[in-house]
């Protein structure tokens, strides 16, 4: 450690008075902050500091110059300086200013680029926005509902969800996105929605498509069946003689259109037989001489 | 994140000063939240102000000249610097060959 009287540049009578003038005029040369980059101005400025500590308290000075103490020990510990924050990955805080390279930068080059880049550190501009996916049940998605999601800061976003919306389309949640800079607005929160399958249901476009299984009997003999749409079961009259593969329309069942009205549902009917085998079907369609006139393979040679 | 009355504690001001200093744009809170909350940048900046006023005798009007004079270098030796990086990646590749 430097004796402190020769690192202020003083004499051993300086005043104090002199003392604080020379330390004055040592800190604004050598203050961290003020040489960012400069480590040999960092360790001068320790030593001024240190000096200037000791010499700058008159019970200190004195014992130090009776040689009751050394100048060691007494640096003082200081947090972080300001230009800790200002390079490398801190960076990006409300005070970066690149304007003074901007008359370098031309169109489309790298600087530009770079300058592009940080601009949103600026002061006062708004937050970045941010992006989340969203799980949406296909019945939610159809009839609408509000969900909360959760996101990472540990809030919790309320997201309305308009009826009829489909996989991909963004909700946008103004001023639910990263916070600004100093007075500038919150970004966005852009919700991409992703509607998860449903077990029996499937869209396409404002209609939804549902296949139906239905009895020997109700399709021989037609019939009132009930069948399940977005918004609950409704009955439907099946007619007389319904094969499977045919589509019958329930109007204005499906999901709502853009301006207004409601798509379809359309019903595919599939015939089942019952789950175990039945005698009495079994000898009915034995005996049955319509049933064998009719082949359902025809026109499928190849 | 800092809270207003924590950030007085640790840059040992008061009230009526920091108010000023926010005014002054010294010192530029985030205030998306209800409350301004204050970030460990905003500390050092606020020992840099104070090490301006009191060590070095600074003036209210030199404050301002300089803290945007030391965001402009530190704007200047980021750009220097990443400049510098991207020279590097381009020119370390054609040596590993050797």
């Amino acid at each position: 450690m430097k004796d402190p009287y020769e690192a202020l540049g003083v004499e051993k009578t300086a005043s104090v008075d002199d003392i604080r003038k020379a330390y004055r005029r040592l800190a604004k040369k050598l203050h961290p902050d003020l040489n960012p980059g400069n480590k040999k101005a960092e360790e001068q400025f320790k030593e001024v500091s240190a000096a200037y500590d000791l010499l700058s308290d008159a019970d200190k000075r004195a014992r130090f110059d009776r040689g009751e103490i050394d100048a060691s020990g007494a640096e003082r510990p200081r947090q972080r300086y300001y230009r800790d924050f200002a390079a490398g990955a801190d960076a990006d805080h409300q005070y970066a200013d690149a304007s003074a390279f901007e008359d370098f930068a031309q169109a489309d080059d790298f600087l530009s680029e770079l300058l592009r880049r940080r601009e949103h550190a600026r002061a006062n501009a708004p937050g970045p926005d941010l992006h989340y996916r969203l799980p949406v049940d296909f019945l939610d998605a159809v009839n609408g509902a509000t969900i909360r999601l959760d996101v990472p800061d540990g809030g919790t976003l309320e997201v309305k969800i308009p009826a009829g919306i489909e996989t991909g389309q963004v909700l946008r949640l103004r001023h639910k996105g990263a916070p600004g800079r100093g007075e500038g607005k919150p970004g966005d929160a852009l919700i991409e929605v992703d509607v998860r399958p449903h077990r029996f249901f499937r869209r396409e476009g404002d209609d939804i498509h549902l296949e139906l299984p239905i009895t020997l009997g109700e399709a021989v003999l037609g019939g009132q069946v009930p069948v399940p749409t977005p918004t609950g079961t409704v009955m439907m009259r099946v007619p007389k003689h319904a094969n499977t593969g045919a589509v019958l329309r329930l109007r204005g069942k499906g999901a709502p259109r853009h301006g207004g009205g409601h798509g379809d549902e359309l019903v595919t009917l599939r015939v089942m037989l019952p789950d175990k085998p039945d005698p009495e079907l079994e000898s009915f369609v034995s005996g049955w001489v319509g049933g064998k006139s009719y082949d359902p393979r025809r026109g499928m040679q190849p | 994140m800092i809270s207003r009355q924590e950030f007085l504690l640790r840059a040992r001001l008061d009230d009526t000063t920091l108010t000023a200093w926010i005014a002054e744009e010294w010192i530029i809170p985030r205030s998306a939240a209800a409350e301004p909350e204050f970030a460990e940048v905003d500390v050092a900046r606020a020992e840099l102000i104070r090490d301006l006023r009191q060590d070095l005798d600074v003036n209210d009007a030199g404050i301002g000249v300089i803290l945007n004079l030391v965001d402009q270098v530190h704007g200047l030796r980021r750009t220097l610097a990443e400049l510098l990086d991207d020279r590097r990646a381009r020119v370390t590749p054609s040596r590993d060959g050797e």
